[in-house]
């Protein structure tokens, strides 16, 4: 479990504020808000790029808040996916592996194993620039994994991916998730992404999370109106044109 | 319309014909006015001349080498923080690394002599741990290092920026430290601007004459030599004495362009 207790940290002019939050193991916990309100931030202090000026974060009762990057066992899956481009897939996904000195035969297994719960084995030789968006996504998503991270960080995962590929892609990570259960923060401005895959939705405005509920009292809110009021014509719209049939 | 088009098109071929030929023709001169002779009196046959001949050139790449290897120590560290870090002076420390490239060469060397010889300011410092650039192989190297310094780490410098830093940060949450994820990650992506930038550094430091003259006449490198028999043995020993730079830096250049088409 992640605890986060009275953490304030300063960018700036900018403050992330968080007065109490707990995410819970195996959660899918999206954290929802427009740009600039602080979700990069609430991932970098996290991740341990950035330190609080005071609270602290908490890991199954240890306090990792100042804690460097590498020791956290934090996994990010950034925006672009960022895989080495110097390495091929293989080399990508076994990369956290090799750096923590593990032996040929098991990283060979076990980057496997990966690679075929993702469905991926078939491209492991392949160059990375040569990968379509989704191919991408999954080794970034097995790159991530196969590290056993106490948490998987998404940041916009589906931003980059083409629109026809969202929704296939957002199915595929739900999959893996119910069958791998690990805990997730996913950073995402998009109301689909929190309703389609969160446990729980964290709000934030201004720095701080306002809400923090189930997607289906968080539609409820005054806080998704906004972004419901873009979606629901669309809704009406598909209704009138006999969409289901 | 069309025909004004195709006339000023002409008109910047021509001139551009020029500008190439401008560039090319010293290089053909050289060759065509070479005297077979002397490049064989002075590299095979007479001892008088190829003894001092292959000690310049010896000396000349030894340290041209040495200051270029000295060069990525320093130049990399140094791309890597002003590449990545914002801090307050950034652009003073940038514009102080490129004074070597608009000082005069003699000046250069002049603010060498008043820096680190004997009656420069780190002089009696220099004396007491037995270090001496005046007329030393240590001061070519120094001064080689000193106008080289700007292109190794500019060089270095673009390719650290065009390393996307989200790789690092991948790289650090997947459990490696801060070294490790420069020596894995960005360090090899960006080697060939660090060769690219060796390369540059190398041949700046092979071509320099100006600071070195000032700094250590002795031990001669082959552009001290060369300049030193144009005007004691005429045009002709001082052609023998610079084919082989010209090929060296022939064959730098296109090794050069051809690492920068590759990207």
């Amino acid at each position: 479990m992640i605890l986060i207790k009275d953490l304030v940290v300063k960018l700036g002019d900018f403050s992330l504020i968080i007065d109490y939050l707990e995410i819970n193991d195996g959660e899918y916990f999206v954290v929802l808000g427009s740009s600039g309100v602080g979700k990069t931030v609430f991932l970098h202090t996290l991740m341990g790029f950035l330190k609080p000026l005071k609270g602290k974060i908490e890991v199954n009762g240890i306090d990792i808040t100042y804690w460097p990057p590498e020791k956290r066992n934090f996994a990010l899956i950034p925006q672009d996916f960022s895989l080495f481009p110097h390495m091929n897939v293989f080399g990508n996904i076994a990369y956290g592996l090799k750096i923590k000195g593990l032996s040929k035969d098991y990283i060979d297994r076990v980057v496997h194993e990966i690679a075929s719960i993702l469905e991926i084995e078939h491209i492991l030789n392949r160059n990375v620039d040569s990968l379509s968006g989704g191919e991408k996504q999954r080794v970034a998503l097995a790159r991530a994994l196969v590290v056993r991270p106490h948490v998987l960080l998404l940041d916009e995962p589906f931003a980059n991916l083409d629109p026809r590929l969202r929704a296939k892609s957002r199915r595929f990570i739900k999959r893996i998730h119910e069958r791998l259960r690990f805990t997730a923060i996913h950073v995402t401005h998009s109301i689909i992404d929190a309703i389609l895959m969160a446990d729980r939705v964290g709000y934030m405005k201004e720095g701080k999370f306002v809400i923090i509920s189930h997607p289906k009292d968080f539609i409820k809110t005054e806080y998704a109106r906004p972004y419901l009021d873009e979606i629901l014509p669309l809704s009406e719209y598909l209704r009138g044109a006999d969409y289901s049939n | 319309m069309l025909r004004r088009a195709e006339s000023l098109m002409l008109l910047f071929v021509s001139i551009t014909t020029l500008g190439i030929c401008f560039i090319v023709l010293p290089i053909i001169a050289l060759f065509l006015l070479l005297d077979p002779n002397i490049l064989a009196k002075i590299y095979l046959k007479d001892p008088i001349f190829y003894v001092q001949t292959r000690k310049a050139f010896l000396i000349t790449l030894e340290a041209s080498s040495i200051s270029t290897m000295l060069l990525i120590t320093l130049g990399i560290p140094i791309a890597y923080l002003l590449a990545r870090s914002n801090f307050v002076g950034k652009s003073i420390v940038e514009g102080i690394i490129d004074i070597p490239l608009m000082l005069p060469h003699t000046v250069a060397g002049i603010m060498i002599l008043c820096a680190y010889s004997g009656r420069g300011l780190l002089g009696d410092l220099l004396k007491a741990l037995n270090i001496t650039i005046e007329d030393n192989f240590w001061g070519i190297v120094i001064t080689m290092m000193f106008v080289s310094f700007p292109l190794m780490v500019d060089t270095i410098k673009i390719g650290f920026e065009s390393v996307n830093p989200t790789l690092e940060l991948v790289a650090r949450s997947l459990g490696a430290s801060a070294f490790k994820a420069f020596t894995t990650i960005s360090l090899p992506l960006a080697s060939q601007s660090i060769l690219a930038g060796a390369i540059l550094a190398w041949a700046r430091a092979l071509s320099e004459i100006g600071a070195i003259l000032v700094v250590a006449y002795f031990p001669k490198t082959i552009n001290v030599l060369t300049l030193e028999w144009l005007n004691t043995y005429g045009l002709k020993y001082a052609i023998a004495l610079s084919i082989p730079l010209v090929l060296l830096a022939l064959l730098l250049f296109i090794v050069f362009r051809l690492m920068v088409s590759r990207k």
